[in-house]
């Protein structure tokens, strides 16, 4: 097996380690470097971990910009086969919400109105459309899809070399591929009948890995510029000694401390479920999200030139803030979502909902 | 920087519904009107009193001073309520929040015998007497000073910024007791009888027209010997180690939260937009954040740590917030705020905040202090 890592910590990266697209075409390399336990690599969590922990090891792979799809698949393609009853298949998994795909039965039961698919002798599924902007569709294992069947809302797994894939990346260059499905069988063995609530969760738990992975890179941020504004001088001192920059870098701390403490108070509501889940992990993203601007923006003020171009690792955080923010629901999607449920009476209670 | 995040313990939520109950009584005696900044505006004793009737009143003294020996998150869930219900709460404010601890960690027995009971029944109301004209933010310039006399102390020079001290009993005056190379020793801190001879008041109005302030001149207070409180020379430190209290409460990002209770029920009356909705939850994620990070300086403070950093940043956050939020609120919901509109409705509530915004990220330590403390304290930590 390939044992390729990046080192993420380094000051300075060489030009092929941060060639992603390079980097990624070989599938096995992603497995071991979620997998390893080298120094500076994430490991996978362990199948028992909780939400904090997961949410933790998250954080971690989007401060250290792992090259492959750890958050998205411990805590969204993992948790949603679960609790689908499927078993979870080894390696990286991608995940799609895709409600808008055409679904019909493959066997169509003998019906006196006519076999228009609408049930299945058996629930082997005959799928079209297209599943957008995958992430890491072209090295996972299997993407965990939920969408709706003539029957009522479905998760299945897809082999994504069942589909034709186009690639296509975000602004970090990570793999966010197009799947093409024209009446791709689904054998029943691969699919499960879910309740509705299975989508709201899908749709909770990847805001929430989204936000989580945003906390890691505005952490990264912040460990880069502090580092930057102490050890670069200019006019005989510090960066870090004029009054302007220090303003400037608190305001980028608080934002990253603030993005973390919505990303850590999802956890508990996240088991919970129900309005608890939905308040938390709406509010988490919308913050998230939110804040990415103002971070990269302070970020890459300090750093100076340096920082935009690739010489220094400013760029695997901030190019991830500003696709991540985008990703799973923006602040634009979450907020209004957030807010809808809230009165004047329930705003408060909604507050102070977790304990 | 390490924040955890806290899982309040059970007995701190069956107090959060009885406190909730206590707002309902109160609210239909009509005390409690959902105002804006009520720990510096809202003055009611008798307000004060019932609320210690409860216990919730310098509940985290022990029993043995009469009070309510509860932990430090308990009193944080009742007083996040009384804030965010707008409750009248600033008669016992510094009393429950700065001069209980202090007098506690370095009074004397018989201090803490004297004043504990009657801070924790509500009967006991303080002033902080630490700036003045010529001390800002500079705090350890303060030029008033305490002569020794025979049986005590002498006290000349005037405090600024003193809020209630024309309505509460005592107050806490940092001042000069010795000369000394580093002027951060030689201070000391007094409890001063705001009734004494000597003692003058004088309002300094709000721009808003409120009297909430006061120059404090003390034209030779004599204070007894017993008045001094903690070390002589310790005033300093005894100051800076109440900030984090002071700091990450919740009356450093709620103060404007009655404001977006109002919004919210004047949206109640006409279908929101989705940009209004917007806004309105880009708020409250923001309120949910502080908050989370607010209780998580409580937790460690309830563990005996020091988390003055940590403070100081979600003095920052939340302050900003609630200055922010006052603007944000007129952007949602266009409205002419009116200082003379019926008092409790949207365009006045909106007025009142507004005239106090300024105030919000100055007082306790101005945000650009605040800033320089959270720089210096990750640099440190690193």
């Amino acid at each position: 097996m390939n044992t390729h890592t990046i080192d993420t910590s380094a000051p300075v990266i060489s030009a092929d380690a941060y060639d992603t697209t390079a980097f990624y075409a070989d599938a096995d390399s992603i497995a071991v470097v979620t997998n390893t336990t080298a120094p500076d690599a994430v490991a996978l969590p362990s199948p028992g971990a909780s939400t904090a922990q997961l949410l933790a090891a998250a954080q971690e792979a989007g401060r250290r910009a792992v090259p492959g799809p750890l958050a998205e698949t411990a805590l969204v393609a993992r948790p949603l086969l679960r609790r689908a009853g499927l078993p979870v298949p080894d390696g990286p998994l991608g995940y799609a919400v895709a409600p808008e795909l055409t679904i019909r039965y493959a066997r169509p039961a003998a019906s006196p109105v006519g076999s228009a698919g609408c049930s299945g002798d058996d629930d082997t599924l005959l799928v079209t459309g297209t599943l957008r902007r995958v992430p890491w569709a072209r090295t996972a294992t299997a993407v965990v899809v939920l969408a709706t069947a003539p029957s009522g809302p479905v998760l299945f797994t897809l082999a994504p070399d069942r589909a034709v894939l186009a690639p296509g990346v975000n602004l970090a260059e990570e793999p966010r591929d197009d799947l093409h499905l024209a009446a791709v069988e689904i054998p029943a063995a691969q699919v499960r009948r879910v309740s509705p609530e299975l989508l709201d969760e899908a749709r909770l738990r990847a805001a929430l890995a989204r936000a989580a992975l945003i906390a890691g890179a505005a952490e990264r941020c912040v460990d880069l510029t502090v580092a930057h504004t102490t050890a670069r001088t200019q006019f005989g001192r510090p960066l870090s000694r004029f009054q302007a920059v220090k303003q400037e870098e608190a305001r980028l701390i608080e934002e990253a401390a603030l993005v973390r403490a919505v990303v850590q108070a999802a956890a508990v509501p996240l088991d919970i479920g129900g309005p608890a889940a939905h308040f938390a992990v709406a509010a988490a993203k919308t913050q998230a999200s939110a804040s990415a601007a103002e971070i990269a923006r302070i970020a890459h003020q300090l750093h100076g030139a340096i920082g935009i171009t690739r010489l220094n690792p400013l760029h695997l955080a901030t190019t991830r803030l500003w696709s991540w923010r985008d990703e799973d629901g923006d602040e634009t999607y979450w907020a209004p979502r957030l807010a809808r449920p809230l009165t004047a009476t329930t705003l408060w209670p909604a507050l102070t909902a977790t304990p | 920087m390490a924040f955890p995040d806290v899982v309040l313990p059970e007995s701190a939520c069956r107090l959060r519904a009885e406190v909730r109950a206590f707002l309902d009584e109160e609210r239909a005696r009509g005390t409690v009107l959902g105002r804006p900044d009520s720990w510096l505006a809202g003055w009611d004793p008798d307000f004060s009193r019932r609320l210690a009737e409860r216990g919730w009143v310098g509940m985290a003294l022990p029993v043995e001073y009469g009070g309510a020996g509860r932990g430090f998150l308990e009193r944080y869930v009742v007083i996040e309520e009384l804030l965010a219900a707008g409750a009248p709460v600033s008669a016992h404010w510094v009393s429950d929040r700065q001069a209980g601890p202090s007098v506690l960690q370095h009074g004397t027995e018989e201090q803490r015998r004297f004043f504990l009971p009657r801070i924790a029944a509500g009967r006991c109301f303080f002033s902080i007497g630490m700036s003045e004209k010529g001390s800002g933010s500079d705090l350890a310039s303060v030029a008033t000073r305490a002569e020794r006399t025979a049986d005590g102390w002498r006290l000349t020079g005037t405090k600024m910024w003193t809020g209630g001290a024309h309505v509460n009993d005592y107050a806490i005056v940092l001042a000069r007791t010795d000369d000394t190379e580093d002027r951060h020793a030689g201070l000391s801190q007094f409890i001063v009888d705001l009734r004494a001879p000597g003692v003058r008041v004088e309002p300094i109005r709000l721009m808003s027209g409120e009297h909430r302030f006061n120059a404090v001149h003390l034209d030779g207070v004599d204070v007894p010997d017993g008045m001094l409180l903690g070390q002589r020379g310790g005033g300093w430190k005894q100051v800076t180690g109440e900030l984090a209290f002071e700091r990450s409460g919740p009356e450093r990002y709620l103060s404007t939260f009655p404001l977006l209770v109002s919004l919210l029920r004047e949206l109640e009356r006409r279908p929101a937009t989705a940009e209004q909705l917007t806004q309105v939850g880009i708020l409250t994620a923001r309120l949910h954040g502080i908050r989370r990070l607010s209780l998580g300086v409580a937790a460690a403070l309830d563990a005996g740590a020091s988390p003055d950093t940590q403070a100081a940043l979600v003095k920052d956050l939340g302050t900003r917030l609630e200055s922010s939020l006052v603007d944000t609120v007129r952007g949602i919901l266009p409205t002419p705020a009116d200082p003379y509109a019926t008092p409790g409705t949207h365009p006045e509530l909106l007025a009142f905040a507004l005239l106090h915004s300024p105030g919000y990220t100055l007082r306790g330590g101005t945000n650009e202090i605040l800033r320089g403390i959270v720089t210096r304290g990750l640099e440190q930590h690193r």
